[in-house]
């Protein structure tokens, strides 16, 4: 598979390394900023980004990301306009693999082959999508692997050992470990049960790299996280940065992802599984 | 999962921290609504405490005006005042056979926030309600009787601030709270919510059919209810799906009017897609956000229907069509003068509908499901009343 993140996750996984996968609101503060922070994640030495299109209707997400939908969709922003945005990250040479997330409504309302053809031309890696469990995903999963493009399924506390293993059977480039029941936001501790549901996840996803994510913030969230994942994932916290740094953001959000790289690679000379 | 889907519409769309509740849910319904100990439980609480079979009326003033044969099914007689109670009853009995504690329902027009609150003073469960504030405000009496029957209701202020956006609060509480039961009040959302809260009200069209051959002798040529998510037209439509004869109409909310944009009318502005959990007809932009609605009903006024009308509708089994506000506040009236009977603003589009058409029905046996009576709409009837007033006193 020619596709930047599956031979980043990959690598992390053959290598033993930790890394981290910053989620953006594209739009949130306007796409010439979102292009400009793509560029900041990628200067920070994290391994990935998830880059969300804003949905009118986020279920699963807490208010500071509904917030930031909301401010992205006000000030115009269309999966168009993010695709033309991402085409002109890799005319400048921007090769961070990027992950498309959003919900099915938006990225299927053209129709997904159509969809996933688009986004591979303009230098998407992979598809997240919250509202869309493995058993809907056939069409997806067809349509990405057509475009050469990651399908990404979730796994969450309260997934069955079947489930798990199906949503890692059905994923490329990594599978999405929900750490935590709730919305996107909220605090969490990774506390022992949190460390046994990863644990568990990693004996079924096969070879599959992990990422985790809900709720972490600072360096000791991201050094649990890497202890049994591939990969952390840093999205409300990041946000809510940007958005407070204003002008400042992409150098706010360099100096914070740079802190949690450093985190991971911390922790990169424990095993990746044991 | 099994049977998720109507034709190409349903499904499961939802996020992987539900798929156990929503499997859970599945199971425990499969197997409850084939137990004939939970299936007694259920009529005798429909019967002896819910006031089931509600009557059928021949609305005697209004056919003999309109030139047609006019048959009321009464849901507005049933305890709480509307269907709703079909299907919050059967859910909270579920809910307590799998041993949950905790109630979690969203409410657009109040009437599946008070019905649900009703099911737990009566079994004993703990009731939130997530309602948006415009409809909080427009259908205060509700609010009232929810907190009076010991439910918190949390007012959401987020988007519309109408039904949808309290749907999406009350997922996310589901979401950050699977353990808790989530009373969905229409027939939509993820499986198995469409076709279990359609099999909770199929007794309204069951109770019709033998009702209308009684009383009248005979099957309506028409059976007709208004469409919001569409769980009172899908349980009088179900009774009639093999009866050939039987046109089955469904009436959404047109509201200024669709050439306005400021509807609810699904079918007539709206295309496929996924919102709360199912594939089905939505009102959406080019871009795929979903669009605001209008309806002076707050319980028609959200822009997603129920996923096997979207079927009835590509099968062409039955048909949808629009009613303004207009047209409901005129039904309204007529219901109120000529008949004695407040019929909800949701009903009103069903009767409105009936109204409009007169032409094309001369001479037919009509079914319509009045779905709710109209004591919440008070506040709004006579706003609007009085605003017609001054604008009246303005022009002359």
């Amino acid at each position: 598979m020619n596709n930047r993140l599956h031979r980043v996750t990959r690598e992390l996984r053959a290598s033993g390394r930790r890394g981290l996968s910053p989620y953006l609101t594209a739009g949130d503060g306007g796409l010439d900023q979102t292009l400009d922070l793509l560029h900041a994640v990628e200067a920070s030495g994290a391994s990935c980004c998830e880059l969300g299109v804003p949905f009118s209707d986020p279920i699963a997400d807490g208010p500071v990301l509904q917030a930031a939908a909301d401010r992205a969709l006000a000030a115009g922003t269309t999966v168009n306009r993010i695709l033309a945005m991402v085409a002109r990250f890799r005319d400048n040479g921007g090769s961070l693999p990027i992950a498309l997330m959003s919900y099915w409504n938006p990225l299927g309302h053209r129709g997904w082959p159509a969809f996933c053809s688009e986004a591979a031309t303009a230098g998407i890696d992979a598809l997240i999508v919250p509202d869309l469990p493995v058993e809907e995903g056939g069409e997806v999963m067809e349509a990405a692997a057509a475009a050469e493009l990651c399908p990404i399924f979730f796994a969450a506390p309260t997934s069955s050992e079947r489930r798990i293993r199906a949503s890692a059977a059905a994923s490329r480039g990594f599978l999405y470990v929900v750490g935590r029941t709730g919305v996107t936001g909220a605090g969490t501790t990774f506390d022992s049960s949190a460390l046994d549901f990863l644990k568990g996840v990693r004996a079924l996803a096969g070879d599959l790299p992990l990422a985790v994510g809900f709720g972490i913030r600072a360096a000791e969230d991201v050094a649990a996280a890497t202890r049994y994942a591939d990969l952390a994932i840093v999205g409300t916290a990041l946000v809510e940065r940007i958005h407070r740094a204003g002008a400042q953001a992409t150098q706010a959000a360099e100096e914070y992802l740079r802190e949690l790289v450093a985190a991971t690679t911390s922790v990169s000379s424990s095993p990746s599984s044991d | 999962m099994k049977h998720t889907r109507f034709g190409p519409y349903g499904g499961v769309f939802a996020p992987e921290t539900l798929m156990a509740s929503l499997e859970e849910l599945e199971d425990a319904w499969r197997s409850l609504w084939s137990d004939l100990g939970f299936r007694a439980r259920l009529s005798g609480l429909l019967r002896d405490y819910a006031g089931r079979p509600t009557a059928l009326t021949h609305a005697e003033r209004l056919s003999e005006e309109f030139g047609f044969e006019l048959w009321l099914k009464r849901e507005d007689l049933l305890h709480t005042g509307a269907h709703k109670l079909n299907n919050a009853l059967g859910q909270c009995l579920l809910a307590q056979a799998m041993g949950k504690t905790r109630i979690l329902a969203e409410t657009g027009a109040g009437q599946h926030g008070v019905a649900t609150a009703t099911a737990c003073a009566k079994l004993g469960l703990d009731c939130v309600v997530y309602m948006g504030s415009v409809d909080a405000q427009r259908q205060r009496p509700n609010v009232l009787r929810m907190q009076l029957m010991g439910a918190r209701v949390v007012v959401v202020e987020h988007g519309q601030r109408t039904l949808k956006d309290a749907i999406n609060e009350a997922m996310r509480a589901w979401v950050s709270d699977p353990q808790a039961h989530y009373v969905l009040g229409s027939a939509l959302g993820p499986h198995p919510f469409p076709s279990m809260v359609a099999a909770f009200h199929e007794v309204i069209g069951q109770e019709a059919r033998a009702q209308i051959l009684e009383q009248a002798g005979d099957l309506p040529d028409y059976a007709i209810a208004c469409v919001g998510g569409g769980s009172n037209a899908i349980g009088l439509f179900r009774a009639f799906l093999e009866d050939e004869s039987v046109r089955l109409v469904g009436v959404e909310a047109g509201g200024e009017g669709i050439d306005s944009g400021r509807h609810a009318a699904r079918f007539a502005g709206g295309s496929p897609g996924v919102l709360h959990g199912c594939f089905t007809w939505l009102l959406q932009d080019d871009d795929g956000q979903i669009l605001p609605t209008h309806s002076v009903s707050a319980g028609l006024d959200y822009p997603a229907v129920g996923p096997e009308h979207a079927d009835l509708e590509r099968r062409q089994r039955a048909r949808y069509e629009s009613a303004s506000d207009e047209v409901a506040l005129r039904a309204f009236a007529a219901l109120s003068e000529r008949e004695g009977i407040l019929p909800a603003l949701e009903s009103s589009h069903a009767v409105g509908w009936v109204m409009e058409q007169a032409q094309e029905l001369q001479g037919k046996r009509l079914l319509v499901n009045l779905s709710g009576r109209g004591d919440k709409d008070l506040g709004t009837i006579f706003a609007l009343r009085q605003e017609g007033a001054s604008d009246a006193e303005v022009l002359s």
